[in-house]
């Protein structure tokens, strides 16, 4: 008896494995390498929680999925705003007949339209002091009558959301007006990060504390429930307005085939499948198997999936699958603690930034496909330029000698040690241990101090380190992002963690963030990004390149630094998955 | 018949006994080379380059290279040392700490007692890493936290069994013989009764040895550890991300480093025990 019943649990088992390919359904299978802490936008601080929000909410703009450099355009807005002369008043149309998610918050369950108020409602609930919204620093300070509301109700019992602010004004039941308080071009980013994404007052009040893992957003696609589980699975929205994919793009995407389902509604596919698998060998596997459609290459797996740091390794070849290598927009540094008046020593930092080998570095720990960074913004933002060489970053090892012996430390006599903090990560360690191997041949001691990412975080927001090492990612793509980072009223806490002061880059920076996109401010990012260099305020390190793999059935994927609104643009061929899922 | 006296017992029990012998032979070495890379006689030179990145195991390199050409049978070396150091500093400091407290404890009963057995039940409910993680954060890294933290965690359990062994001895005939002749609790508790017990320390200190090597390791393998000196907790950490590459020589050679020292030490711990210990006489 025992074993008939075992036998046929078994066979349960082998059909339910062999039948979970679905070929009459257009589904995309996707790795989130994190748990979701929830959806509620405000909330939103990591890339992970951001891209599955993308798929249910959306934003007054959002990011062009094909062109590049990259491009906003109207999501929820009907066009892009007015902007006053004065750049500080932004009139938003909403577009007609966008409708929320049904859900049991409305009024018979059906979803509403969406109006002027809530985008009004989205915005106060990003400032609202009882949330503790970590996206609020993107409108801290920034919007009229904003942070006044915000003081009052610290105090107050419940907020007040009926109350007026003057910067946030609605037109009529469409329109919208922003009122800021000073000029800030970046604005109509900020709008399109997930923090700013729109939600329905109702759905708020109805679910209350239940509100994160109810998502009701006027998205392409549903979810009704999230639990926390290693699978999320979300289905195309049936109320979804129409929306077309792009019919334009960046040169040579149509040769791509990236303009093939130009005109038609979106989304593409019927469900998303989004595994969360935070191993790097299971997510592996999962690809290899086809379980996955689309895979960043964890690092450890590089080697065996791209031969030579080029070439895709046959086996993948033949199964279809295709690499695809993206820059990113990110910068990694050794940063001074320019407090130490051992670092006002310009040629000393010039001299330790001379004497690291960064081809080396870039074989050992990029494998050779990082991009070395002259300069502070990476290529692919405006201020950035191909020509530009910083001298001071070529390994010479006489020259470093002769700057350092200027420097008043010949041959490093007379310097003390110097302690790196870094992250306690196997890479991080390494990348200081190479430094630091590197300096010991001009006579500087390096020494590493490992920490946690808080502790680290920490130690650089109070000024307690000598010099330490970080990435910066971009948050949105503008020069600003990256410039700022070297801005004097930026010193720690805020995001200038290597205390640089300098008079004349201050000055000009502030003239440039001013100004609006276009050829004049690129020109003055250029001039600064230019000029800082040679100053050797940090030791520049590399902008990295991001690895990904696809199956030959995803269609229509395009790296995206920004890419919580890309998954509605992918599509799927049902004929070579069914084609090519024989060779899996 | 002759009798002889326990250490001279315990001794001939232990001559006897060969696997023991040998795995005395192996600690021997082990602090034989601690020392010398100590001294600065042998690898000394571990952070120089020998060769190209990632060189497999030869006979020039006996153990390979590591990502950045140094030859890991140096490293190896100098993570000997690291290794010894640690066990022989949380000897030093756990011992009488453990020793002190828990003959007090047993000696004195009373409130004496109360506290110590509140102290070392409160440090033992912590997981042991916790305490030991959050101790290395206080201090900041480097080696001379990891001796002050693993020396201020592995005494509790010699301190109990101290305790426990003074207790029971306290009542003995000899010790009321030197109460009676005049013998304060000083001279009772550290003239009569600690030799009586003092074969506890070295079983267990044998014991601890190999504790504090391992906690060295997982220390050094989260970061916490050594910096900027090599030890086989970093080595493996280093190794996590070169195994899938194929470079298994710095896994293999922190791992076979590890064990020999580790399943010495437990060898010998039995046999010390079996020697020393007069309830095992004989079984």
């Amino acid at each position: 008896m025992k074993a008939a019943v075992l036998l046929i649990g078994l066979l349960c088992l082998i059909i339910s494995c062999s039948k979970d390919r679905n070929f009459d359904e257009r589904e995309l299978h996707l790795i989130s390498p994190e748990k979701i802490a929830g959806f509620d936008p405000i909330q939103a601080s990591d890339m992970y929680s951001g891209n599955e929000i993308g798929k249910v909410y959306e934003g007054l703009f959002e990011f062009h999925p094909l062109k590049r450099p990259y491009e906003l355009m109207p999501n929820l807005a009907d066009a892009l705003p007015s902007v006053s002369a004065d750049g500080l008043t932004y009139t938003i149309k909403l577009k007609q007949g966008v409708l929320f998610h049904d859900s049991p918050a409305f009024k018979e369950g059906k979803g509403r339209e969406l109006k002027a108020d809530d985008v009004i409602y989205s915005i106060k609930r990003l400032a609202d002091p009882k949330l503790q919204a970590k996206g609020w620093w993107l409108l801290d300070d920034k919007i009229i009558g904003l942070n006044e509301w915000r003081e009052k109700n610290v105090a107050a019992p419940a907020t007040t959301y009926d109350e007026e602010i003057e910067g946030l004004k609605k037109i009529d039941a469409l329109t919208v007006a922003f009122k800021l308080k000073k000029p800030y071009p970046q604005f109509l980013y900020a709008l399109a990060m997930p923090y700013a994404f729109i939600v329905p007052k109702e759905a708020v009040e109805h679910f209350g504390k239940e509100f994160l893992n109810h998502p009701v957003g006027t998205g392409p696609f549903i979810l009704p429930v999230f639990q926390q589980s290693n699978r999320i699975v979300y289905t195309k929205n049936p109320t979804f307005r129409e929306k077309l994919y792009p019919s334009e793009g960046e040169e040579g995407d149509d040769k791509r085939g990236l303009l093939a389902d130009a005109g038609k509604k979106i989304p593409l596919v019927d469900k998303i499948i989004v595994d969360i698998i935070v191993e790097s060998q299971p997510k592996w596997l999962s690809f290899q198997k086809a379980r996955a459609d689309l895979l960043e290459i964890p690092k450890d797996n590089f080697d065996s999936a791209v031969l030579g740091g080029k070439e895709l390794a046959p086996e993948l070849k033949s199964k279809g699958i295709r690499l695809f290598a993206n820059a990113q927009l990110d910068v990694t540094f050794f940063a001074f603690n320019h407090d130490d008046p051992l670092f006002k020593n310009k040629k000393l930092r010039q001299a330790m930034s001379m004497a690291w080998d960064r081809g080396e570095a870039n074989k050992l720990f990029y494998n050779s496909a990082a991009v070395e960074a002259q300069s502070v913004i990476p290529p692919g933002l405006g201020g950035y330029r191909k020509e530009f060489r910083n001298p001071f970053i070529k390994y010479d090892l006489d020259m470093a000698k002769k700057l350092l012996a200027e420097a008043g430390y010949p041959n490093g006599k007379g310097l003390p040690a110097i302690t790196i903090q870094t992250r306690n990560e196997t890479v991080s360690r390494q990348i200081i241990e190479h430094f630091a191997k590197n300096l010991e041949k001009i006579g500087i001691t390096i020494k590493v101090g490992m920490n946690t990412w808080p502790e680290l975080v920490n130690k650089v927001t109070k000024r307690q380190h000598q010099m330490y090492t970080m990435a910066w990612g971009a948050d949105y793509p503008d020069a600003e992002n990256f410039l700022g980072l070297l801005y004097c009223p930026n010193a720690s806490p805020g995001s200038n963690g290597s205390n640089y002061c300098n008079q004349d880059f201050d000055t000009l920076f502030k003239t440039a963030t001013l100004l609006q996109d276009g050829p004049e401010r690129s020109a003055f990012y250029e001039k600064l990004n230019e000029t800082v260099a040679v100053d050797s305020p940090w030791i520049f390190g590399f902008h990295r390149t991001k690895f990904y793999l696809s199956q030959a059935w995803l269609k229509n994927f395009k790296f995206m630094e920004f890419n919580h609104s890309q998954f509605q643009y992918l599509n799927v061929d049902l004929e070579v998955k069914k084609e090519l899922s024989k060779k899996f | 018949m002759k009798s002889n006296s326990l250490w001279k017992d315990a001794f001939y029990r232990l001559s006897k006994d060969k696997l023991a012998l040998c795995a005395l032979f192996i600690v021997v070495i082990y602090f034989l080379v601690a020392v010398m890379s100590g001294a600065g006689w042998i690898a000394s030179s571990w952070s120089q380059e020998v060769g190209a990145s990632n060189l497999a195991p030869s006979l020039d390199h006996l153990f390979g290279t590591d990502i950045f050409g140094r030859s890991v049978f140096q490293k190896l070396i100098r993570g000997t040392q690291v290794a010894m150091s640690v066990g022989v500093a949380a000897a030093v400091i756990a011992i009488p700490i453990g020793v002190i407290l828990g003959a007090l404890a047993g000696y004195f009963g009373g409130w004496v007692d109360d506290f110590v057995t509140w102290l070392y039940t409160t440090f033992s409910s912590v997981p042991n890493i916790m305490l030991l993680i959050s101790i290395t954060l206080i201090l900041g890294k480097g080696i001379f936290s990891v001796y002050v933290a693993l020396g201020a965690t592995s005494w509790v359990n010699l301190c109990r069994l101290i305790r426990g062994e003074v207790m029971k001895h306290k009542e003995r005939e000899y010790v009321q013989a030197a109460g009676a002749i005049g013998g304060g609790h000083f001279r009772k508790l550290f003239r009569h009764i600690l030799p009586n017990v003092g074969h506890i320390i070295i079983i267990n200190t044998s014991m601890q040895f190999q504790v504090a090597i391992k906690s060295e390791v997982i220390l050094s393998y989260l970061g916490l550890g050594v910096q900027g000196e090599p030890s086989w907790g970093t080595m493996i950490d280093d190794a996590k991300l070169e195994l899938v590459r194929g470079v298994w020589w710095q896994l293999a050679g922190a791992t076979i480093a590890m064990f020999l020292i580790l399943l010495a030490f437990n060898i010998l711990g039995d046999a010390l025990r079996d020697a020393l210990d007069p309830k095992l006489k004989g079984k």
